[in-house]
Formats: C-alpha cells, sequence, structure tokens
C-alpha cells in the first residue's frame, strides 16, 4: 500500500499569494481563452457552431483543475500531462493517477505531436475522431507549445495536507465569534471527525484490494483549529503561517463576525477549498474559485426586505434603518441604502453605539421614525427591549438572521406585525430534513445551543465526507470544489434549506427566502407571509 | 402521465432500411444503450450548404414524435412579465422549444448558438415562429440574467427565455420528459410542434441550424 500512494507527497508548495508568479501563458489560454498575442481562442465545429474567447477555453469543459465532468451523456475526459502521455487507463486500480469519471480506458499514448492533432483536427492518438463537443482549435505552433508545456504540469503537483495515513482539514474562527457559538460548532466538527476515524478502526477492511475500500480505510481524518487574534489585517499572514506550519487540503466550517474578507481572500489566494456553512456576512465575488458559502446570508436578507420595499402597494418616502455600529448589521444597512437610494427614496440610517442599553432603541425610533419605514437589523438583547406599543409607521421588517428567527424576543405586539426576512425553509417544511442532525446530535449527547449553525456545520462536514468518498482517491483541491459543486446538487438532505446547488461563478449554495411574521402572542410559532422568493 | 412515443418513419426519411427502433426513453440519458439508441442525422437529413459534411461519432440524432401535455404552469419571461406556458405555446406560432441554464459552459453554448443560426436562417420567416427557451436553473437564472444571455445570442423578438420557480421548472421538465436529476446532468434536446393539440416532434442530441429548419418546414407543410 505504501508503494501505492507514494504519489501522494506531503509538500507543501509556495502558495500563490506570496510569491505571484504571472499566469504563465498556457494558463491564460486554458483558463481565459486568451492567445499570448492577446487575441481570443478559437474554435470551430462543423455546421459553425464555433466558440472564441472565453467559452473557447478549455476551463469551460475540461474544468480548473484539468479532470474533466461529465454533461448529460457527454463525457470531458481529463487532459492533464498525466493522463495524455500514458496509455489510457485500464481500470479503477491503477493508483499512479487520480480516479475520474471521464478517463478513457483504451487510448494510446499521446506525444506531443498527436496531441497537438487532436487539439488542432480533434484526431486522437489512436486516430479516432473526438466527438462534436470538442472544438477544433487554430493555434500556431508557438501557442501549441504553450499551451502542452501547460497540461504537462496542470494538476500534477504535491497535494498539500494529504500524508499515506491522515488527511488534514482545518477550520477557522476569527477573535470577534461569540465563545459560546465556537465551542457548539466544535463540539460538531471534532465529533464528525471521531465518528469518521472510529468507522476505520471499526474493522470495515475487507479482503477485497478495491481502490474504494483502500481508499476508505487507510487516511483518517485530522482536525486543526485555526483561531485567529489580533486586528483583521494579520489575519491573512496567521493563515498563511498556520498552512505552513500545518498544511491542510480543505478547509471545514469558520465562524467569524463582522470583518471575513481576510479568510476569504487567505482561501482564494492560497488555492484552498473552503466549505463554509456559517458565515452570515461573507465576501460576494463569486468567480472566486475556493471560498463556497451555503448562503449570502445578511446580504441576502439585505435584498429580499429591499425588494419588499420597492414592491410595498404605496411607495415609501423614508426608511429609517437602525443598527449597532461594528454589527453585521451595518453592512447589510449599507447594501439596503444603495439599492432604495435610486428609487428616489431617501434612507436615513442610524447607527447605535457599539455596546449601550437596549432601551434606547425605543427612544431612537420614537424621535426618528415618523412616517418611514422601519428595518432593525438588530440582535435579540435590542429586539427584547423594544417598547410595547408599535410605533405608527407604515411597516416595520426584521432581520431574522440576528433576531433570532423563530425563536426573536419582539414584545407580543410587534409579532404579528414585523415582517421578518427568513433566508431557510420554514420550520414545518424542515422538519424530516432536519431528523439527521437531530438525531444525530441526540445520539452523541451535542447540547444544540445554535440549531441552525450546528446543523450547518453537519451538513458541510457530510457534503466533504461524501464528495471525498466519491473521489476515492483523487485528492486534488481544484476536483474536490469541482465535485462539490455537482454534489450539493444532488442533496436531498439539506438542513434548513429548501435546496442546494452551484456551479461555476456561482458561490452561494442557497440562493432565497420567505418573509414571514410570527404568529400569536408568544412562542416560536411563525407564517409565511410570501412565497419562497429569490431576490 | 407518460407520453406515448413512437418512432416516426426514420427509414424512410433517412434512406436506412432496416434501422434498429429506438426508443430514446430515460435510459439514453444515462448513457446506457447508447450505440442503439441513435441515429445519424448528418447523413441527409439538412437541406442546406453544410449537409455533405461527414459525420463525427457523436453527432448523433434521434427524433421521435411524443404527445407531451404542456403543463397548467405560470413562467416568468425575460422581460419580467409572468405569463401562462400554455398562452404561450399556443399563441398561434409554431413552437420550438429547447433547455438550457446561463451557468452551462459546454452543451448550452452549442444548443444556443445553434438557435441563433436557426433564427438567421429563417429569414423572412422569423416571426412566425416561436422559439422558446427554458432554463434548468431557476434560482439563479433571474429575467435579468436571461434577458443578459438573450443578447449574447442575439435572439430577435421571436425567442424568448423564461424562468420560474422551482416547482414551476420541475413540473416542465417533467412534462417533456428532459428531467435528469439536476442541471449538470442535462442532455441536448428540441422540441417543436406545428400547433396546438398536434404532436411534438422531439429531437435528442446536437441537431444543427440546418436538421432543425428541415425539421421545421417539413412540419409546418405536413398536410
Ligand atoms: C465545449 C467543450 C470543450 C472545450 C471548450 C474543450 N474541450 Fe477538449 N474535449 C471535449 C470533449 C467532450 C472531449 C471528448 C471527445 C471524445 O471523447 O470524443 C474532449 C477531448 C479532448 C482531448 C482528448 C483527450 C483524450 O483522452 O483523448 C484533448 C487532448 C482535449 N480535449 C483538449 C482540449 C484543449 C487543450 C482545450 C482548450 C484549448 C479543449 N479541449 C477545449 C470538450 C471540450
Amino acid at each position: 500500500m505504501r508503494t501505492l500512494t507514494a504519489l501522494i507527497v506531503v509538500v507543501l508548495l509556495v502558495p500563490g499569494a506570496w510569491a505571484a508568479p504571472a499566469a504563465s501563458r498556457g494558463e491564460v489560454l486554458y483558463r481565459q481563452g486568451l492567445l499570448p498575442t492577446g487575441e481570443p481562442l478559437r474554435g470551430t465545429r462543423e455546421a459553425d457552431v464555433n466558440v472564441e474567447g472565453a467559452a473557447a477555453a478549455c476551463v469551460s469543459c475540461h474544468r480548473r483543475s484539468g479532470l474533466g465532468s461529465q454533461e448529460g451523456r457527454y463525457i470531458i475526459p481529463p487532459i492533464i500531462g498525466r493522463y495524455l502521455f500514458r496509455p489510457g487507463l485500464r481500470n479503477i486500480e491503477d493508483m499512479n493517477v487520480p480516479h475520474v469519471e471521464g478517463y478513457r480506458p483504451n487510448r494510446s499514448a499521446y506525444t506531443d505531436e498527436t496531441l497537438a492533432r487532436a487539439i488542432r483536427d480533434g484526431i486522437d492518438a489512436d486516430g479516432r475522431e473526438l466527438n462534436y463537443l470538442m472544438p477544433r482549435f487554430k493555434l500556431d505552433d508557438a501557442a501549441m507549445k504553450d499551451l502542452i508545456a501547460y497540461l504537462r504540469q496542470l494538476t500534477s503537483q504535491p497535494v498539500p495536507g494529504v500524508t499515506e495515513d491522515t488527511l488534514h482539514f482545518a477550520t477557522i474562527i476569527t477573535p470577534d465569534t461569540d465563545p459560546a457559538k465556537r465551542q457548539a460548532m466544535l463540539s460538531v466538527l471534532e465529533q464528525f471527525f471521531a465518528d469518521k476515524n472510529s468507522f476505520i478502526r471499526g474493522g470495515h477492511r475487507t479482503m477485497h484490494a478495491s481502490r474504494e475500500i483502500m481508499y476508505r480505510v487507510t487516511r483518517q481524518w485530522k482536525l486543526h483549529v485555526w483561531e485567529l487574534n489580533g486586528p483583521p489585517e494579520t489575519w491573512e499572514q496567521q493563515l498563511h503561517e498556520r498552512l505552513t506550519a500545518e498544511p491542510v487540503f480543505a478547509v471545514i466550517s469558520g465562524l467569524g463576525g463582522k470583518t471575513w474578507a481576510p479568510v476569504h481572500r487567505f482561501c482564494e489566494h492560497e488555492g484552498v477549498p473552503c466549505l463554509l456553512p456559517n458565515i452570515d456576512l461573507p465576501v460576494v465575488a463569486e468567480n472566486d474559485f475556493y471560498p463556497v458559502y451555503f448562503s449570502k446570508g445578511i446580504l441576502l436578507e439585505a435584498q429580499l426586505i429591499s425588494r419588499q420595499i420597492r414592491e410595498m402597494e404605496s411607495r415609501p418616502r423614508k426608511v429609517t434603518q437602525i443598527f449597532r455600529r461594528g454589527d453585521i448589521g451595518e453592512d447589510a444597512a449599507a447594501a439596503v441604502r444603495s439599492s432604495l437610494l435610486p428609487e428616489g427614496m431617501q434612507v436615513q440610517d442610524i447607527a447605535l453605539p457599539e455596546s449601550g442599553l437596549p432601551q434606547m432603541v425605543g427612544s431612537v425610533l420614537k424621535d426618528n421614525s415618523a412616517g418611514s419605514v422601519v428595518v432593525l437589523w438588530l440582535r435579540p438583547g435590542d429586539l427584547a427591549a423594544l417598547p410595547e406599543a408599535l410605533p405608527q409607521v407604515p411597516s416595520v421588517f426584521i432581520s431574522g438572521l440576528m433576531g433570532g428567527l423563530e425563536h426573536s424576543p419582539v414584545p407580543t405586539s410587534w409579532r404579528e406585525a414585523a415582517h421578518m426576512s427568513y433566508p431557510f425553509d420554514l420550520p414545518d417544511q424542515r422538519r424530516i430534513r432536519m431528523n439527521f442532525p437531530s438525531i444525530w446530535f441526540k445520539v452523541h449527547n451535542i447540547p444544540v445551543v445554535d440549531e441552525r449553525m450546528q446543523s450547518d456545520t453537519y451538513l458541510a462536514c457530510g457534503i466533504l465526507a461524501e464528495t471525498l468518498a466519491e473521489m476515492l482517491d483523487s485528492f486534488v483541491r481544484d476536483y474536490l470544489v469541482e465535485r462539490v459543486e455537482i454534489m450539493l446538487s444532488h442533496r436531498v438532505i439539506t438542513g434548513y434549506y429548501p435546496r442546494l446547488g452551484l456551479a461555476p461563478g456561482q458561490r452561494f449554495a442557497s440562493k432565497g427566502g420567505y418573509m414571514v411574521k410570527l404568529a400569536g402572542k408568544e412562542g416560536n410559532r411563525l407564517v409565511a407571509d410570501s412565497n419562497w422568493i429569490v431576490p | 402521465m407518460r407520453p406515448i412515443r413512437t418512432m416516426l418513419g426514420i427509414a424512410l426519411a433517412f434512406g436506412m432500411a432496416g434501422a434498429p427502433a429506438a426508443y430514446a426513453g430515460d435510459e439514453m440519458h444515462m448513457g446506457m444503450n447508447m450505440d442503439m439508441s441513435h441515429m445519424d442525422m448528418s447523413g441527409g437529413a439538412g437541406t442546406g450548404p453544410h449537409a455533405h459534411h461527414h459525420h463525427m461519432e457523436q453527432q448523433k440524432v434521434t427524433r421521435m414524435t411524443a404527445d407531451y401535455s404542456v403543463p397548467q404552469i405560470r413562467l416568468v419571461r425575460d422581460d419580467n412579465r409572468t405569463v401562462s406556458l400554455p398562452d404561450e405555446m399556443n399563441d398561434g406560432r409554431p413552437v420550438i422549444l429547447n433547455f438550457i441554464y446561463t451557468a452551462c459552459t459546454a452543451v448550452c453554448p452549442v444548443t444556443s448558438r445553434t438557435f441563433e443560426q436557426l433564427q438567421d436562417m429563417l429569414g423572412n420567416d422569423r416571426d412566425k415562429v416561436h422559439m422558446i427557451s427554458i432554463t434548468i436553473d431557476p434560482e439563479q437564472d433571474t429575467p435579468e440574467r436571461l434577458s443578459a444571455y438573450a443578447r449574447k445570442y442575439d435572439a430577435k423578438s421571436q425567442w424568448r427565455f423564461y424562468t420560474g420557480s422551482s416547482e414551476a421548472i420541475l413540473a416542465a421538465q417533467r412534462a417533456f420528459d428532459v428531467y435528469h436529476g439536476d442541471k449538470m446532468n442535462h442532455a441536448p434536446v428540441t422540441l417543436l410542434r406545428a400547433a396546438p393539440g398536434q404532436s411534438w416532434l422531439r429531437i435528442d442530441g446536437f441537431a444543427s441550424a440546418d436538421e432543425l429548419l428541415g425539421e421545421y418546414r417539413k412540419l409546418v407543410h405536413a398536410p
């Protein structure tokens, strides 16, 4: 077994962010569809169904990893050098190259010449004509040389965080994380990893030397908890140092407060897949590849609320938003503001001090809200201290995510009047899906402190485990992200979300939410005030 | 409801007497029995300048008729109007329908480019047809995204794009038997219908614009 896995060496590559080499000409051609001359790459097909530039770029079909994919019945084969320059794999047990779905079993090895012919004329190493979907590319010799050089090294670097017997993962916690939440998340992660490893020791080895079984029994999962400290400007460097000291294959979950951008940048610059289920204020940069979020969080709520306000029957002239300085509501309020200002509405933002008596919310409201729609980006402590009497305003909106969802402690008179954004599936509809995490928490005696956050964490672990199992031992970071994209859309167990889905250029898996009202005088019942809205 | 499928005289149309009968059911999309279930149309069905090209291995296309019933759903058109799918399809024009999504990078650029070519080839007949592209990624493909996509393929007023709730889009895919579990799994399919109440002609595979034009002309001129 040692020899079989010998190729997976554990050496940390010089990470891109810190020694950023200019993208090679071959990479630009592969990923962006631009020739070394700066002109767009052109691919032709029969009947003039041609492609150009980004649409012709190899990445759009063979993917960033070069390991290919599948669309419908069209199999898109891997085209990294390690496949092309050796005869096609005969079977899945061949451990020298990562196993991928689309490998072509019986093809002869390519040479530089036959590879150029495949790319230009669509004739493979054995003289077979490649199918219609694969364009024929016009490339001069210099560009062809760049491209082939790129394919030769693509996805053949050693993979950090994978040793012969261990798969290393990290979770990232920023200093402004609520300590109770931190503990709640870690309890789920640690238990999941323990489960995973006890399964390995549990004697599931069989006599079958199949590749699948070998993968499953040989590596245990190890979790590294990366707790950041100090000011956000230093976080990226801290993470870089942690990664150098303890190479990990991927980041699973994390918790933060108002600032997440340094972590997002770290994932993207270092090329580490980051599966991030619990970030309430993520970075919106969907063309970045490595950070994957479950939802746009509070920014999704800002979109939901803006849309409700824009569509009110009698359009309000004025909107007043209240938030605490330094909390995530500040960013949500800014998003609402920039969406409503162009509509000719007046937007008044009131930033309360970072900490201060909750009672002040009442007087601020009284002084400022006349005739105005009110949006509250406030935590339960502030909501509980709202005055019992509802102010005379056209409409009140509350962030469900910040305010505690159905457990929000707003005074009775507000319950049925205020509109709450609810970027999750409704409790009744998610009940059955939630059985899985709930039972798992119970069996393992994990205290449920924050049901949503903990079940999202559990869900992310499940997605990671399933994706890796399905990849067998193809430990390639880019491929992990590509497979997660596909895996997410297949999931039936989606926890708090009605469905999840990703694609290239999509990095928020759940895309909508409800508007709800709390029902009755107290308790945690709510009623939907809208259909599922994708703003 | 399962649509009734019959193979239309393929042997006759393409001079391939004795061709194996092909029932292109779901299994075809699962990658099983592919060789048995495909006819090569590029050998002579086309009428335009490209019809003489020698065929490529997987440019294999099957055609069949099927009686799909149009589901009673409401969709949102690329101009942000909510419309009824039956009304859109029964507006008096023949319908040419496909399913796409804007984040799709391999298959859809081919089928959308083919629609663009078909639109050009239709020339003056263009406005007599209603070309319909329904997204299978409704939560991502907002009307705004769809209209940007429409511009990319220079879609004129006879070619409209539709999105809707996940439930409605699922119903549409099921009704036309193109649902394969998720968007990554979708395969190229074009559906044509001459008039309400008539059967649909279903074409699986990458049919060229020539071939689609030929099929369309045959369909609308059929006695
Ligand atoms: C629109 C999708 C698409 C794009 C873009 C594309 N390919 Fe392909 N490619 C395919 C498909 C599908 C196949 C499989 C063809 C077959 O098996 O008949 C393929 C096959 C190949 C093969 C043959 C692999 C083998 O095992 O024989 C090579 C090499 C290849 N592509 C290189 C490239 C390069 C280089 C680029 C960019 C310049 C590129 N492709 C862009 C779809 C694409």
